[in-house]
């Protein structure tokens, strides 16, 4: 049968190349939409890893006056006892600029004894910044003031780091090294999508805040009583800014997520829009050169029934011509798209890639299938004595 | 002649409805895609409300400090103090401009919280910038250097923070845990123009932070006004010349670089396309081409499917015409010129389309205050493409048409 599909398809193989050549290109751009909404919808089933409600960021300008490092401790212990003792203020931490949600960032290469490597966020943080986000240990414990003083600092890193560096073995009591110095592994803390809800989770590793960053640190996490409204946060504010001087701003985490979150979600809408109007043209045109070419060969059909094929029979013949042609502009399209998890481009985990070919594969069939079927319905509906008269 | 291939082209797209149909819809919708891309380039790059003097204006918006030892490198806008030292003594452009990026503050109204943008400008920065001011007036070079808290508010800000209060200027304004006079208010800048866009405008010598800090790195840029578009390759010059002598500040740094450029080659210059002689333009555009091209080739390719199909239906009408002596060439001309026919017919379909949409991106606020329009520009644009698209649809089914054997293409009737 497919020897028969075959000669059909190579007799007009001129049209039918560019037949084939329009799904093939079909099938790359659905498949690079589906590899968008396949990675996003992954990610978007992780578990978030930290509690953001009621989280608010306070983001100031480091007071200029305040220089030496004892009356950096100094104002910064002054100004936690402050606001730690409002009654809505749960609990405070200070922190790096690069807060969940927040565009700042800051990464480097970490590498392990053995020398395998891995990019990873650098966090500051404090005791507290675990509990104001809600983040739990998956091993080992948390980083410490006390920690400050040992001869090997000490970090924590996230179990996506531990995976990467360490295979997925316990990683508390090893060292990992940046460029400049060697570190202590003391804790391991479970996976938190910082980036935002559609986003990858990433390596990360959580040092504690010392003498050199407490000078250049500017960011406050408050973790509030649910509820609190905008008249205590504008006293709040108000207190803030007498104490530190500088220009002063806070954000809650919830908004900052939203706004993350709709920063990678409108992307994601266009290319759906555009791609989706790029499906309907083809489907459109693929349905009309189906329609035409069935029309054109009214006599060869017409032949067909009077010799005895069923009208059942004829359709499906036609519908199968029209998969046979998808089948060999997705072999085209499958050898471009597999090179895709087999080189590694993007940095992609393969399953995505794999489910996302799935999908593609079956929405071309599917167009396909449903383009063919009402010329092919037509086509059983000729009479041979009709077909064969006007020829 | 060309009303005859009019004619024709009329006659064949009423022949077969549903293929008119395909062919116009695939023509309509792949031009508005590209001319609401188009509308939106435009909107950001070129001179609009209130940068409307931008062809003769150069930006300053980074210096770099680098290592070339360790392959160091520090990026950062300009401070306060070498911007004023540095640029505002220049002699080549009329007048300077300098204002901080947008700050994110908060201010507080009847139990409410705004989000304000906050940026510090100097006077000259009312001159080069045109702003639409709805009341009041800016505040002048006097008012700067006394240090009086005065600010210009966007009209959202008066919205937000006034309600619906006819008249603002001369009220106060409490943000940053400051009180602040209003001097004017302005019609609101979209944020897609960073170097305009703020909710509230004030002095640079009411800053928080000390501007007088003699260092290099900071949050400022600076906009140098030419007296006409042939001055700024002296400016340009004469800021290389001032740039030469300024030594990094940074410990192990050994090269100061920083450029006046062009609004678009400003951005682009600390993006991959950067650091050529144009600051990437030529690049940018090129890639730019590129995606289009081939964003256009699917429905491009629909196109030539549906056209080829066509072209056989009319096989005897081709077939009379070779016989009759007409050259494969004039053929090709033919169907080509039928073709571009339809792809303006689709095209102007397109544009209609685009502006019903661009409309409802307006009213969406996908982007709050801005106001994408269809200009001559971007119309040019869109006639382009679309002479493009139809070259790219009807080539391929031309040739193959004027290819049919005259015998071939008779007998089959």
């Amino acid at each position: 049968m497919f020897k028969h599909l075959f000669k059909l398809i190579w007799n007009k193989k001129k049209q039918n190349a560019l037949l084939i050549t329009e799904m093939f290109i079909s099938f790359l751009v659905i498949f690079a939409v589906s590899t968008m909404a396949v990675y996003a919808y992954r990610n978007y089933r992780q578990p978030m890893g930290l509690e953001y409600a009621d989280v608010w960021v306070v983001n100031y300008q480091p007071p200029a006056n305040i220089r030496t490092l004892d009356s950096v401790y100094g104002f910064q212990e002054a100004l936690r006892r402050e606001v730690k003792a409002m009654p809505a203020v749960l609990d405070v931490t200070y922190s790096g600029n690069n807060v969940p949600f927040s565009m700042n960032s800051s990464n480097s290469t970490l590498s392990t004894d053995d020398k395998r490597r891995a990019n990873a966020n650098f966090y500051t943080v404090e005791e507290a910044y675990p509990g104001v986000l809600g983040m739990k240990m998956k091993s080992g414990r948390w980083v410490t003031k006390s920690d400050l003083v040992s001869n090997v600092p000490a970090v924590v890193i996230n179990a996506r780091l531990e995976e990467a560096l360490f295979d997925g073995t316990d990683a508390v009591g090893r060292y990992v090294h940046t460029d400049m110095e060697k570190l202590k592994v003391v804790g391991v803390v479970e996976n938190a999508k910082e980036k935002g809800a559609y986003q990858v989770v990433e390596s990360g590793m959580y040092r504690h805040l010392d003498s050199n960053a407490a000078r250049w640190t500017g960011t406050m996490l408050l973790k509030m009583k649910p509820g609190t409204g905008a008249s205590f946060e504008s006293g709040l504010f108000r207190t803030l800014s007498d104490r530190i001087g500088s220009s002063i701003e806070i954000e809650h985490l919830d908004e900052k997520l939203a706004s993350k979150n709709r920063l990678s979600l409108v992307p994601m809408i266009i290319l759906f829009v555009v791609g989706g109007f790029l499906v309907i043209n083809v489907a459109l045109g693929l349905f009309g050169v189906l329609w035409y070419n069935i029309s054109k060969r009214r006599g060869e059909i017409g032949l067909r029934r009077a010799v005895g094929a069923s009208g059942a029979s004829v359709s499906r013949q036609l519908v199968q011509e029209a998969l046979f042609l998808a089948t060999l502009a997705l072999l085209i399209g499958l050898f471009f798209a597999v090179q895709f998890p087999i080189l590694h481009v993007f940095d992609l985990p393969s399953s995505v890639y794999v489910a996302a070919i799935g999908l593609s594969v079956a929405f071309i069939y599917i167009l396909v299938f449903l383009c063919a079927l009402y010329p092919g319905r037509q086509a059983a509906a000729i009479y041979p004595a009709v077909a064969l008269h006007e020829e | 002649m060309l009303k005859n291939y009019f004619k024709t082209a009329i006659a064949v797209l009423r022949r077969r409805k549903f293929f008119t149909f395909i062919s116009l819809f695939g023509i309509a919708f792949t031009l508005t895609i590209v001319t609401v891309l188009a509308a939106f380039v435009d909107n950001t790059v070129s001179a609009n409300y209130p940068e409307v003097h931008r062809d003769r204006s150069l930006y300053i918006t980074l210096l770099k400090q680098e290592n070339t030892k360790d392959q160091g490198q520090w990026n950062s806008p300009a401070s306060f103090y070498y911007l004023d030292k540095y640029v505002s003594t220049l002699k080549t452009p009329e007048k300077v401009a300098i204002s901080s990026f947008f700050n994110p503050t908060n201010a507080y109204r009847n139990g409410r919280k705004l989000a304000v943008n906050l940026k510090y400008t100097n006077a000259p920065f009312w001159e080069v910038m045109q702003f639409d001011f709805i009341e009041g007036k800016p505040f002048t070079e006097q008012q700067v250097a006394n240090g009086e808290r005065v600010a210009v508010i966007s009209e959202d800000t008066k919205r937000d923070y006034f309600g619906n209060a006819a008249s603002v200027a001369g009220q106060t304004i409490e943000v940053d845990n400051q009180a602040y006079r209003v001097s004017g208010v302005v019609k609101s800048v979209p944020v897609t123009m960073p170097i305009a866009h703020a909710d509230m405008y004030v002095p640079y010598t009411v800053s928080k932070a000390d501007y007088r800090q003699p260092t290099l790195m900071g949050n400022y840029t600076a906009v140098l006004l030419g007296r006409s578009e042939a001055d700024l390759p002296a400016m340009q010059a004469e800021y290389a010349a001032v740039v030469a002598r300024v030594k990094p500040e940074a410990k192990g740094f050994d090269v100061f670089k920083s450029n006046a450029d062009p609004y678009l080659s400003s951005f682009l210059r600390n993006s991959p396309f950067g650091d050529t002689d144009d600051g990437g333009v030529g690049r940018a555009m090129m890639a730019g081409a590129l995606i289009l091209l081939l964003f256009m080739l699917l429905p491009a390719l629909n196109l030539v499917n549906i056209n080829i199909s066509r072209i056989m239906e009319r096989s005897s009408e081709i077939g009379v015409r070779k016989a009759f002596g007409a050259s494969g060439h004039t053929l090709v001309g033919q169907f080509i010129v039928e073709n571009l026919i339809l792809t303006f017919l689709g095209c102007c379909i397109g544009i209609l389309v685009s502006f019903v949409a661009i409309q409802v991106i307006n009213g969406a606020g996908l982007i709050n205050n801005i106001h994408l329009t269809i200009n001559g520009t971007v119309l040019g644009f869109s006639l382009i493409a679309c002479v493009v698209f139809g070259l790219l649809s009807g080539v391929y089914p031309a040739w193959r048409m004027s290819r049919l054997q005259v015998v071939q293409a008779l007998k089959d009737r």
